[in-house]
């Protein structure tokens, strides 16, 4: 327990670092800037607390938003998503749900691909919905939301390859 | 209680995600000048709905004290026209003088019947006497014909009892409007010689010659004749102004000379 606690806090801070120290720079193109940290509730294990769940998006998310001056778009778009994290989960993977480590193996790739690009997109749109906070813009919000979920999608997958792996 | 804390706690996620979704959207609306001005154009645009909606709910349950307001109004009105046209035509003709002293609402109304009654929520204690004329704003309704302290009850005139004079506007040819009991749309003329000149759209009004209306009051309007009585009468269908299914309010006049008149007709 203590060493899952160990383990799992240094996932956190590593991923929580790298957002700040290089992902949040990121900038790509001046549109693209991936919200990798999305990977920690991605993995969160369904066996932990759903209200633990809720708080650690809100820290996660008011940490970012305190390094980006965003205000509030990452809190608010994380916590959405750990709320519906169980829905997603279960729409996702049916029956599986409940495997421990359905997010990474035992369960077919296409649910894991439902469930990876549900959780991203989500958050994506509700963080550049909430950044240009402009019905004028839907375009624009639109085009942003695709263009990070997929880079975003892209870093998330690879690295839980090599989490599983490991 | 436990009921309460049960759902409290069965539904824990769900309050903390709004509770911290209301911290981020403050920290969002004092913080980002952004969102600052967003929220408060939504928070204006939803206030004047709101207050659109409730205005409009509050103006319907209003509408008994706006209609009361109006009458009141109405009355106003009511007296300065009768104390610009009839008290003139009272001086020039030595007819009675009469204004309007009151209004009343109708709370029992017939048409059906042939001696149709109608009944009104004033009485004595509300300023209301015997025979005293009601009319509305279209035009003659009836006279009062008996009071207790808080009501009164009008003959209609769609009364076949009632027998009012009336005038042809245009040539003041005196008749008499009575009702036959048929149609509560049409009155009779009667009284008109033949060798009056009358035509189909001729206004009828009261002729004041009596102790209820003063002259000029709007009774109907020809619809049609006929002149072909051997009597040497027309006999003339009156459309009446005034639609007696639907009255609501009445203004009730007041002679104030009636009794020095009655008391001349007495000696």
């Amino acid at each position: 327990m203590t060493r899952d606690l160990i383990k799992n806090g240094f996932f956190y801070t590593s991923i929580l670092v790298s957002q700040l120290l290089i992902f949040n720079h990121f900038n790509l193109f001046e549109t693209i800037t991936p919200s990798v940290y999305l990977i920690i509730f991605i993995l969160y294990k369904t066996s932990y607390n759903k209200t633990t769940l809720i708080f650690l998006g809100f820290i996660t998310g008011l940490i970012i938003d305190l390094s980006m001056q965003t205000y509030g778009c990452h809190t608010f778009a994380t916590i959405t998503i750990c709320f519906l994290r169980e829905r997603i989960e279960k729409n996702s993977f049916g029956v599986n749900a409940n495997l421990p480590s359905a997010m990474t193996r035992g369960t077919k790739i296409i649910n894991r691909l439902t469930f990876f690009i549900l959780i991203i997109l989500i958050h994506s749109s509700i963080y550049y919905s909430l950044v240009f906070f402009n019905t004028e813009v839907l375009g624009r919000i639109f085009y942003y939301t695709l263009i990070n979920s997929i880079v975003t999608f892209i870093i998330i997958w690879v690295l839980s390859k090599l989490i599983s792996n490991k | 209680m436990q009921s309460i804390i049960n759902s409290i706690v069965k539904n824990r996620n769900l309050i903390i995600y709004i509770i911290l979704s209301l911290i981020t959207f403050n920290s969002l609306y004092t913080n980002s000048s952004v969102h600052y001005s967003g929220i408060e154009k939504t928070a204006t645009y939803l206030s004047g709905k709101s207050s659109i909606f409730s205005s409009y709910i509050y103006s319907y349950f209003d509408l008994r004290n706006k209609n009361q307001i109006l009458i009141e109004e109405n009355l106003q009105l009511k007296k300065i026209e009768y104390k610009n046209n009839y008290s003139s035509q009272n001086l020039e003709n030595n007819l009675l003088e009469s204004k309007p002293l009151n209004t009343a609402n109708i709370i029992l109304n017939s048409i059906n019947k042939s001696k149709n009654i109608i009944v009104i929520d004033k009485g004595i204690l509300g300023g209301i006497n015997e025979e005293m004329g009601v009319i509305t704003s279209l035009g003659v309704v009836g006279i009062i014909k008996s009071v207790t302290d808080n009501y009164a009850s009008i003959i209609s005139l769609l009364n076949t009892d009632l027998k009012i004079n009336a005038i042809l506007k245009n040539s003041s040819t005196i008749g008499s409007i009575t009702w036959d009991g048929l149609n509560s749309k049409y009155l009779k003329l009667n009284d008109i010689p033949l060798s009056s000149s009358l035509k189909i759209g001729d206004t009828i009004v009261t002729g004041g010659m009596s102790f209820y209306f003063p002259k000029g009051v709007p009774i109907g309007s020809i619809t049609n004749y006929d002149n072909s009585s051997l009597e040497g009468y027309y006999d003339i269908d009156v459309e009446v102004f005034n639609d007696f299914s639907s009255l609501s309010n009445v203004y009730i006049l007041e002679r104030t000379d009636n009794d020095e008149i009655k008391t001349l007709l007495d000696d």
